[in-house]
């Protein structure tokens, strides 16, 4: 029994920052453009990731996923360069560039050899300024958006997942996809998409990640000139948004499948709230890698699932804590209630020491080893800045998970899995 | 991307594969020391002093491609397994101990190799290398853990099938090389895994997982020194059996016979065509690695600009290239509607045509090399995408071959890239696999 001899050693041995430590620069240009640069000296790569404050948060069911169909349009051309001119750019300095939309955001998220940074920077700034948004091209992306949608809804987990935000949130935002539907995207026409590029791109709404072998006075440098022309833009209108629907139904759909999908869950704090790092916690002891308690009971000791885990994905809320597996349809009865077992077993009993300290350290491990790319770096911190967290979050999470006790999780089963929608998927 | 990584992932692993490798020095130390313990056990280290972690792996120079026609599956079901206890490690106690110190492991197999890896932190490589060594030799596989199992691996083969894009991918590498070993189903056959029983698994891993087979791979913030030291009182003390590896044939050419229309319930078709490749090894796998590039890995990429942007036939389309050690395979597949199958087929023929009777052009060919640059670029962020390419690149050819392999591609010409188009892409020399909804059947 190795393990009896370690727990002396934990505290030094849990992962902690990386050992190549990596300088942080931030600024903020006049017009309100935030610009934070990790300088990294790992590999000679840079990735870039430029938010804007446009997503679903943003959108209603008759405008569904234009913040993300306005993104697959930019990359379609600028002024300078028509979509295929652009490819070949990107691809020439060993790079990649993409622009989609998401929840409380959109990204142009690039990546290149870092002896490019520069080039790869103008990219972005090309793509973000002057995006040709021609009215031809609209009605080709929404054809493939169309595509995509319809694969989204041939995927039995993706399709799950869709049906399962749309049944937990209800009337709020969050329940639109992000692609949108076939009904939303047939009424935004080509006007509204530059509309709605025109009211999101200002500087005030926009941040710029910027890690990788850089020199961050130079980077600050160069976004000062490529994005200091911009007009600042007036303050982010925050949304109103109709509260969710509340947890508590159960949505069973027909499909056709080798395997019947299952989610389980509740509303569930935002990134700002004072439970998020123990609901972090609960999703971990639930769902989280091979030792987790869906992994361990459900899949190891019934042999119910290949996939059984847990998602609690950080946003401005509320976020929404989701437990899921895909099984044989013969066994999705009993697979579903294995899984509302081990929600009443969360808010019944106290988790053991040992279990916690398992899943704080599979939790804050995970964490350290999920920032150590450059794309990931980038997109961080540009993340937590738009978020309204700042640069200490890491720091300041890593010690509210700490703090976390075996009652504050109990507590946080009993208010957030309290009661829990449900959504089955599968064959008849 | 590198010559082997992107098509692994997506057509040939059995597992939760993620990332890639790459053989550029990482800062710590140059190059990886590359020596064979006494018992035959190959070890890689290298020092990579990126973040406070080590990425220790174990790979087996076992795949499907060792198995007997009645041992299908096998190599897959032992990676299941081995997590699962030793003697001296019950049922659970090796996922408490890996994440409990916040690492994580992850498994997975392919026709060439079997591969286990742990991310710990620096400070345990002792503690990694014992739990490596440990379920190399030692894994119990309690009776009722395997039964169990089973309908673990089962749920795998439906979620497989679920998925069109991972199903076409086996499907079209299945047809292209059967009845080679290549193409035979890696997770195996319910028919065969049902009645599988403890003591024809224990067989199988007693006779594959020897130290000569294994290649113990470690790359993180530790001196190969001290690696090499640890290595000696672990690997190094596991019995010397020697075992010889079964020879896998060649693959059989592939003509137009090679065709498999399924029916399936998406509302979309999906097309998948593949053409024999040169295995690693060859000298070709330069200028193949090359024309894939050019023709489909990107954006900008032959394929997605005719077919995509400007015929609009398909809403994505790919090209992959998989040099395994005994044979190759590029794949192409797209995802359209039903009614473009046959024109999109046509224009993908006609994508190649021009390149066999034109040639590339020289700013394609800067540009794939370049992509192979950044590959592998992005490759040394971590330490396990780097122990990774060290350890795909000993079990499907030699770690030299992959340390010196950007230099090379950097030597191939436009000519040369329309050699290999000549040589290997004919117009009736691939195998073709589609997805057709049942509605339009």
């Amino acid at each position: 029994m190795r393990r009896c001899a370690l727990p002396g050693l934990l505290a030094a041995c849990l992962l902690a920052a990386p050992a190549a430590a990596a300088e942080v620069t931030q600024a903020r240009l006049d017009n309100g453009l935030t610009v934070i640069v990790r300088e990294n000296p790992v590999a000679p790569v840079v990735a870039v990731s430029l938010l804007v404050k446009m997503g679903t948060r943003w959108e209603q069911p008759a405008t569904a996923g234009i913040s993300n169909f306005v993104h697959a349009v930019m990359v379609k051309g600028t002024a300078r360069r028509s979509g295929s001119e652009l490819a070949e750019a990107v691809a020439a300095l060993g790079g990649k560039i993409s622009a989609t939309g998401d929840m409380d955001d959109s990204e142009i998220r690039a990546s290149a050899l870092a002896r490019f940074w520069r080039e790869l920077l103008a990219l972005v700034a090309e793509l973000a300024l002057e995006p040709k948004l021609l009215p031809a091209e609209v009605d080709v992306e929404r054809d493939f958006l169309l595509s995509r949608i319809q694969k989204r809804r041939d995927n039995a987990p993706a399709r799950a997942f869709d049906e399962f935000f749309a049944a937990l949130y209800g009337q709020h935002p969050y329940a639109l996809p992000v692609l949108g539907t076939p009904e939303s995207l047939a009424r935004v026409d080509h006007a509204a998409i530059v509309a709605a590029y025109r009211e999101g791109y200002r500087a005030a709404r926009m941040i710029l990640g910027v890690s990788g072998q850089v020199g961050a006075p130079e980077v600050l440098a160069e976004a000062r000139r490529l994005f200091g022309g911009m007009p600042p833009g007036g303050a982010v209108p925050e949304p109103v948004s109709p509260a969710p629907l509340g947890p508590g139904r159960r949505v069973a759909i027909e499909m056709p499948a080798q395997q019947s999908q299952i989610l389980l869950g509740g509303l569930a704090p935002s990134l700002e709230h004072p439970d998020h790092a123990a609901v972090k916690v609960l999703s971990t002891i639930l769902g989280g890698g091979m030792a987790g308690r869906l992994f361990v009971e459900l899949r190891d000791k019934r042999g119910l699932a290949y996939t059984a885990t847990s998602y609690y994905d950080p946003v401005r809320g509320p976020g929404a804590l989701v437990l899921y597996l895909g099984t044989a349809p013969g066994n999705a009865a009993r697979a579903e209630e294995a899984l509302r077992r081990e929600v009443e077993r969360m808010r019944r009993e106290l988790v053991g020491t040992e279990e916690l300290r398992r899943a704080k350290g599979y939790l804050l491990g995970r964490y350290v080893m999920d920032r150590r790319t450059n794309e990931r770096q980038a997109w961080y911190l540009a993340f937590y800045e738009l978020e309204g967290q700042g640069r200490d979050y890491p720091a300041r999470y890593r010690q509210a998970v700490e703090a976390v006790t075996a009652s504050d999780v109990q507590r946080v089963a009993r208010q957030y899995l309290g009661t829990v929608t449900t959504l089955v998927l599968g064959p008849r | 991307m590198a010559h082997a990584s992107t098509g692994l992932v997506a057509v040939l692993l059995a597992g939760c594969a993620v990332g890639a490798g790459s053989p550029m020095p990482g800062p710590g130390s140059a190059s990886p020391v590359r020596t064979v313990l006494p018992n035959g056990v190959t070890l890689i280290a290298q020092e990579h002093r990126a973040s406070d972690v080590v990425a220790l792996q174990l790979w087996m120079r076992v795949g499907g491609r060792d198995e007997s026609p009645d041992e299908l599956g096998l190599s897959h079901y032992l990676e299941h397994m081995l997590f699962k206890g030793t003697p001296t490690r019950p049922p659970g106690a090796i996922d408490d101990l890996i994440e409990g110190l916040g690492g994580t492991s992850n498994a997975f197999t392919s026709y060439d190799y079997t591969h286990y890896d742990v991310v710990l932190p620096a400070g345990q490589v002792r503690a990694g290398l014992e739990l490596l060594a440990d379920i190399g030799v030692n894994a119990s596989f309690p009776a009722d853990e395997l039964e169990r199992e089973k309908k673990v691996v089962f749920e795998e083969m439906s979620l497989v099938e679920d998925d069109p894009e991972k199903y076409l991918g086996r499907r079209l590498n299945e047809l292209a090389y059967a009845p080679h070993p290549y193409g035979r189903p890696i997770l195996g056959t319910r028919e065969l895994i049902q009645p599988l029983t403890r003591e024809r698994l224990e067989r199988y891993y007693k006779k594959r997982y020897v130290a000569p087979s294994m290649v113990l791979v470690v790359v993180g913030a530790v001196s190969p020194r001290e690696v090499q030291a640890l290595a000696e009182v672990t690997f190094g003390r596991l019995p010397a059996i020697r075992t010889a590896r079964p020879d896998a044939p060649l693959p059989p050419a592939i003509d137009r016979s090679k065709r498999q229309d399924v029916s399936r319930a998406e509302k979309q078709a999906y097309l998948g065509l593949a053409w024999r490749g040169a295995p690693n090894g060859d000298e070709d796998i330069y200028a193949v690695d090359l024309l894939t590039t050019i023709l489909g890995d990107s954006p900008s990429s032959r394929l997605n600009q005719t077919l995509r942007e400007r015929e609009r036939l398909v809403a994505s389309i790919e090209a992959n290239y998989v040099a395994s050690a005994k044979a190759g395979l590029v794949t192409i597949t797209a995802r359209l509607e039903p009614q473009n199958l046959e024109r999109a087929e046509a224009a993908i023929r006609e994508v190649i045509r021009r390149v066999r009777d034109e040639g590339v052009t020289e700013a394609e060919r800067q540009r794939a090399i370049i992509t192979a640059e950044s590959g592998y670029a992005f490759d040394i962020e971590t330490a396990e995408g780097l122990a990774k390419s060290y350890g795909q690149a000993e079990t499907t050819w030699t770690l030299e071959d992959e340390l010196a392999y950007l230099g090379r591609l950097r030597q191939i010409t436009a000519a040369q890239i329309q050699a290999v188009a000549r040589k290997y892409f004919g117009d009736a020399n691939y195998a073709r696999v589609r997805f057709l909804p049942e509605a339009a059947k």
